[in-house]
């Protein structure tokens, strides 16, 4: 479902080198966790998968479509939501996603479905009449990934999408990856939480200064050596 | 008084963005031709303006002199200034003290009130001296050189000038916190970003008017009988409010009184700013966290109502557009400074006429014979033309989507429906200021309806080749990296690149125009002429500009 290719990518005319000759390959109906300490690059690939940042080098195939040569049909399967979103302030809650729908073509019936379902998981249903601009942090983030999910794309790509959650928000969150993916579809999140990419993702990345050092299921970055937690194998791997 | 310094360090550094100045000069090395262009137009404006100014100042000083109060050109300039910069200050002081986003950053650090009060003084300061030196300087000079005076009437001079700003600068200041303090004015930023911008609004029609009932031919009597009508005035400005006088005073008389006016104009400002670092004290951080809340509805939308909404589709394009439609129409800045500039023009076209009646009668008689109507329709769409080169809406698109660009980059709309949205947005207000500029000039003329409709529809026209330029230009060199909506529309250089190009263009076309009417080629043959001009030179522009589009909204990386 998300195929890429010796991807990289630098800042400053070269003298930053964020995304180092990437290769990742995510199957249909697999959450992968995408880990690495500050700095490594893991929202600079995801801008590169999701079409805000140009690749210098290397492509990008989401659900078979090249990034590239077809972002708009690419775009329309991807959910995305940033780690720290910026949008329309001026927008109510519900403005917001009706445009969301309408640039996504969502039609009438499933777009009803589908907002009523999403805020009433997230329990924003009664602010969705307020301007953005009077949200909290968490009620931004929840408004954001409720308008990037309402086109039922097949690939979610969210950067660090647990952090300013509740507890429970996040649960539920974390539920409807499961099921989402379940149904043959992807999910493709980067975190810092160690025990969440451990019980909840079928395949982890790590990245380091740009390089992927590591990728596969948890027992095989472990090697076979059966007792290493997964914070021992990142701290290992990561220290250089 | 180290933390002090530290704070009032790094927020000039912030203020005025000189490490974000070095980074670009030093390390991205881009644009470096922007701030030179921006320091020549700054420097020609600014300059000529004040030689003018200098030039009024010189017949204020002789004109004084004529009836022995040459001192009279510093009591014009300091009142002048002191005015100028309380009016002003109460906004800038407002924006800074208590809209700026720092507080939130500013207000946990373990630094008393009056501390962070006084950097963000210091920085309005500095921000109100380059209004206060151009006028104040030649005041000072030209009294100075005039008189022949000693050396201590340029020392106390000097510290005079530096200090002038102080003393309305803090009653600004004191008045806005007791203000904040008691009402709670925050909830309405948006009402006092329009209240400024009418002000600035009335300011520039009041200049306007006045150098425009200026007498031509014999100013020297103008200025002499404004200053013996007006010496009453000031007298009486300086009764109510005698630290107003106070400077000069203390500049003018003699030996040891001088130098008590100087005094006591020194110790009151310094005796203020006390006053108000033990205000901020007090109220500041009060009347800051007091307001802070936007306002939200009381009660959520029923079922209901939400389902009647979320069945309402649209098509990427008119969503887009509905999109820029709420955001310009709700943002006060966009929607004060898209619309005023367009409105204003005609109206600072019009005043000399107004301000001389019979000329005005004259002129309008003769626009309406009707030899000379098919001139007047070609001059009413000429003053539309030049007021909808005032437009920014336009030239601003792009950088005002500011950090929420990367929404536009991730939906799957091509970004020739992008441009295409926001060109039809910018064409729809162009056409409601277009109306209504035109509206007055159609009942002042009794200009025939056919007219009417074929000179809006040029000008509707010409805007829509206008606004695609405009949009050419933003997407070029967007600025989207801003705190502030202010930022996006009011320090863009775009806005005055695409005025530039469209005076230009409106240059190129009226002297068509100009041309086709001198040859006596007939009304309806220059419109026809006109209108093919414009569309052809639109159609190649429309395809550069959705190529340019296609190219930036991928490379354009926030
Ligand atoms: N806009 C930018 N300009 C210059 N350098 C950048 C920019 N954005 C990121 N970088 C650099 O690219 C590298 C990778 O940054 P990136 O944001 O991808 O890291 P990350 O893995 O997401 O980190 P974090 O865990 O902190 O979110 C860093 O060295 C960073 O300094
Ligand atoms: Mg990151």
């Amino acid at each position: 479902m998300i195929e890429i290719k010796s991807l990289s990518k630098s800042y400053n005319k070269g003298r930053v080198k964020a995304v180092d000759d990437l290769n990742l390959h995510v199957k249909p109906g697999e959450i992968f966790g995408f880990l690495g300490p500050n700095g490594a690059g893991k929202t600079t690939t995801i801008k590169m998968m999701v079409g805000l940042l140009t690749p210098d080098n290397g492509s990008i195939s989401i659900a078979g479509i090249d990034m590239m040569k077809n972002p708009l049909e690419a775009k329309r399967n991807i959910g995305y939501v940033p780690d720290n979103p910026d949008v329309y302030d001026r927008l109510t809650g519900m403005e917001y996603l009706n445009f969301m729908a309408d640039v996504y073509k969502v039609p009438a019936k499933e777009r009803k479905e589908r907002i009523s379902y999403l805020l009433e998981m997230f329990n924003l249903t009664d602010a969705v009449g307020d301007l953005i601009k009077s949200y909290s942090h968490g009620m931004k983030q929840k408004i954001v990934l409720t308008g990037a999910l309402l086109h039922n794309p097949a690939v979610w790509i969210l950067d660090e999408p647990m952090v300013g959650l509740d507890p429970k928000s996040s649960h539920l969150l974390k539920e409807f990856m499961r099921k989402h993916c379940d149904q043959g579809n992807t999910v493709f999140f980067s975190t810092h939480v160690l025990e969440v990419a451990e019980k909840l993702c079928d395949r982890i990345g790590i990245i380091n200064k740009g390089k992927l050092i590591a990728i596969g299921t948890l027992d095989e970055l472990r090697h076979g050596e059966q007792a290493d937690s997964l914070e021992n194998i990142f701290l290992e791997l990561t220290e250089i | 008084m180290k933390t002090f310094m530290s704070l009032l360090k790094t927020n000039l550094n912030v203020y005025f963005g000189i490490s974000a100045l070095k980074y670009r000069f030093t390390k991205e090395k881009k644009r470096l031709w922007e701030p030179i262009l921006v320091l020549f137009a700054v420097v020609i404006g600014g300059g000529s303006l004040l030689v003018l100014y200098s030039f009024l100042l010189l017949g204020v000083f002789m004109g004084g002199q004529g009836i022995g109060h040459p001192e009279i050109v510093l009591t014009f300039a300091f009142m002048a200034t002191q005015l100028l910069i309380l009016i002003f200050g109460i906004f800038y002081i407002m924006s800074v003290f208590y809209f700026s986003n720092d507080m939130n950053i500013l207000i946990p650090l373990p630094l008393r009130p009056a501390e962070v009060l006084g950097v963000k003084f210091i920085i309005i300061l500095i921000g109100e001296y380059l209004i206060a030196l151009p006028m104040l300087l030649p005041a000072f000079i030209i009294y100075g050189l005039g008189t022949w005076s000693n050396i201590f009437y340029w020392l106390k001079g000097l510290i005079l000038v530096l200090m002038a700003p102080i003393l309305p600068l803090v009653i600004a200041a004191i008045f806005v916190i007791l203000l904040m303090r008691f009402i709670n004015i925050r909830k309405s930023k948006d009402l006092m970003v329009v209240l400024g911008s009418l002000l600035g609004l009335f300011l520039g029609i009041g200049v306007n008017f006045l150098t425009q009932s200026i007498p031509q031919g014999n100013e020297k009597e103008f200025i002499t009988s404004l200053i013996e009508s007006n010496t009453g005035l000031i007298e009486a400005i300086g009764n109510k409010f005698p630290p107003s006088i106070w400077a000069t005073l203390g500049l003018t008389s003699p030996g040891w009184q001088g130098l008590g006016y100087f005094l006591l104009f020194i110790g009151l400002s310094l005796l203020l700013l006390a006053v108000l670092l033990w205000l901020g004290n007090a109220f500041f951080y009060k009347g800051y966290l007091s307001g802070q809340e936007v306002q939200r509805k009381a009660k959520a939308i029923s079922a209901g109502d939400m389902e009647k909404r979320a069945l309402k589709t649209a098509s990427p394009v008119v969503a887009l557009f509905k999109r820029e439609w709420k955001l310009f129409i709700r943002t006060p800045i966009y929607f004060m400074n898209g619309i005023a500039g367009m409105i204003m023009v005609p109206f600072l076209m019009l005043m000399p006429l107004a301000t001389q009646t019979e000329k005005m009668s004259e002129v309008v008689s003769l626009a309406k014979d009707p030899k000379y109507a098919p001139i007047a329709a070609l001059v009413s769409l000429g003053i539309m033309l030049f007021a909808s080169s005032m437009n920014l809406i336009s030239s601003t698109s792009i950088s005002r989507e500011g950090r929420t660009f990367w929404i536009s980059k991730l939906i799957p709309v091509s970004p020739k429906d992008q441009v295409l949205a926001k060109l039809i947005h910018s064409s729809c207000l162009s056409l409601i200021a277009l109306i209504l500029i035109a509206l007055p000039l159609y009942f002042l003329l009794d200009m025939l309806l056919y007219r009417l409709i074929i000179i809006i529809f040029i000008g509707l026209l010409a805007n829509i080749l206008i606004n695609i330029l405009g949009l050419i230009i933003d997407l070029l060199r967007p600025k989207l990296e801003w705190n502030d909506p202010q930022e996006a529309i009011k320090q863009n250089l775009n806005a005055f690149l695409a005025m530039l190009a469209v005076m230009f263009i409106m240059f190129i076309l009226g002297g068509i125009a100009v041309l086709l009417a001198l040859k006596g080629i007939s009304e309806l043959w220059i419109y026809g002429i006109l209108a093919l001009i414009i569309v052809l030179l639109s159609v190649p522009s429309i395809y550069g500009l959705f190529a340019l589009a296609h190219r930036k909204y991928n490379s354009l990386e926030i």
